[in-house]
């Protein structure tokens, strides 16, 4: 322990030869990258990682420590400084390599659950490659530009959130009597529960990349936090305070509130959705998802390509074209008016 | 009537610039495409990105509606007379619009 500063270091050396160990995903074991032996890790077999706490906004444990400094370390290998920076949980010693894992700072901690990678870089590289290929309408040099980039493993601080809502609402939907248009109004209520709403709590993943990536959570998956899960793997500790991360997660949940409103009701042309809801049970969990992030520059912009880390879906941020987006319109352009051509010319009415 | 270069010129015209109106709702449409194949459905993205895919719809529409009008012009060679018979045409594809804006 360094400053306040409590690490992971000595219990990720190999047991055989004392060589750093990475954690591998395709085997999910630490190994050695000196002698490649591989070393099981122990998780605490009472521990349960998919518990959910209680959010309780008077209460001090469900709000985050700030990271206003940086926290320095001495390497207790080669005896290097190593500076965790900002929100970072987890680096390598830039002399000797070694992986340092900080360990839980508050209470606030104990709790945090890490589903481990299973997709590996290799893997995930080509999937982040195909994805690019296969854009439509991509600049002819973007799979080019994306090769020269290399996928990084990081942990991303993720919420899930638990809520009940008790709903009254008013839809406002539209219906054809002969020639005349009327609205109506229909006011109903209902009740309705959101389960594990997985909420980003760092701006590594986007809330659209995260719906391209994640499309099946499953608690059982998470383990007990275990240094060992990220060693060799960049890591965050969450950017945010439970209440910023519910507030960050409202206006998704006020979409999905809304389409789920739309169903309830049994309307169609709706132009209009208007509700009160009383919401209970709010659960959360702390976790961290395994993800691989390829960062590309494209004319100057920077974007992202995301691969899951549990199941290899990829999805990302990408440049268009604007003469093959003028070629395809002018494509459809010409199907389009080609139709309307005949239609014109044929007299119909 | 079948070389009437008016017509001829006027459809290419009219290729040219639904192609350059055509940007958005081609990118728009894409973003749809790989919504449907690559966004959890449901989720909050997906419903995001789908909404406002009426764009595509109206551009679509409007092409549609200005070709028949030089088909008939072709047709007939009365411009003015094209003009006069597509209000029928013009209120079905806005009842078509706004019955696909409502959903």
């Amino acid at each position: 322990m360094t400053d306040g500063v409590t690490i992971a270091q000595t219990d990720l050396l190999c047991v055989n030869c004392a060589g750093q160990c990475v954690f591998t995903p395709e085997t999910g074991t630490l190994t050695c990258q000196r002698c490649a032996s591989e070393h099981s890790i122990w998780v605490d077999p009472d521990a349960d990682p998919s518990a959910e706490q209680h959010y309780h906004p008077d209460l001090p444990h469900t709000e985050q420590p700030r990271f206003t400094r940086d926290r320095p370390y001495q390497c207790q290998t080669c005896g290097g400084e190593v500076v965790f920076l900002g929100h970072s949980l987890s680096e390598s010693c830039p002399y000797c390599e070694g992986a340092l894992i900080e360990k839980a700072h508050t209470e606030s901690y104990e709790a945090l659950g890490v589903i481990p990678f299973v997709v590996g870089d290799d893997l995930a590289q080509i999937n982040a490659q195909t994805w690019v290929d296969g854009r439509w309408a991509a600049p002819s040099n973007l799979g080019a530009v994306v090769a020269q980039c290399r996928v990084a493993g990081i942990y991303v601080p993720f919420w899930t959130f638990d809520s009940v809502e008790a709903v009254k609402y008013t839809v406002r939907y539209k219906v054809q009597r002969g020639k005349r248009t009327l609205t109506r109004t229909v006011s109903d209520s209902m009740r309705t529960e959101f389960d594990d709403l997985l909420a980003p709590a760092s701006p590594h993943v986007t809330p659209l990349i995260r719906d391209g990536i994640l499309h099946d959570f499953d608690p059982g998956n998470l383990r007990p936090f275990e240094p060992a899960y990220l060693a060799g793997f960049a890591a965050e500790f969450h950017h945010q305070s439970v209440k910023e991360g519910l507030r960050h997660n409202d206006s998704d949940k006020r979409l999905l509130l809304r389409n789920r409103i739309k169903k309830h009701s049994g309307k169609s042309n709706i132009v209009d959705v208007s509700y009160v809801t009383d919401t209970t049970g709010i659960k959360y969990r702390r976790i961290l998802l395994p993800v691989w992030i390829l960062h590309y520059t494209y004319q100057g912009k920077p974007m992202k390509v995301v691969t899951c880390g549990l199941r290899g879906r990829t999805f990302g941020e990408r440049p268009f074209s604007t003469l093959k987006l003028f070629g395809f319109a002018a494509l459809m352009a010409s199907a389009v008016a080609g139709f309307g051509f005949v239609w014109g010319a044929s007299g119909i009415f | 009537m079948f070389f009437a270069v008016g017509p001829v010129l006027a459809a290419l015209f009219l290729i040219v610039t639904a192609a350059g109106f055509g940007l958005y709702p081609i990118k728009k449409l894409i973003q749809v495409q790989e919504a449907k194949h690559e966004l959890k459905h449901g989720s909050a993205g997906f419903l995001r990105t789908m909404s406002g895919w009426i764009v595509i719809a109206i551009w679509c529409a409007a092409t549609w509606f200005a070709a028949t009008i030089i088909g008939d012009w072709w047709a007939t060679g009365d411009l003015s007379g094209a003009v006069g018979r597509s209000w029928r045409r013009l209120e079905l594809i806005l009842r078509i619009l706004a019955a696909l804006s409502d959903d």
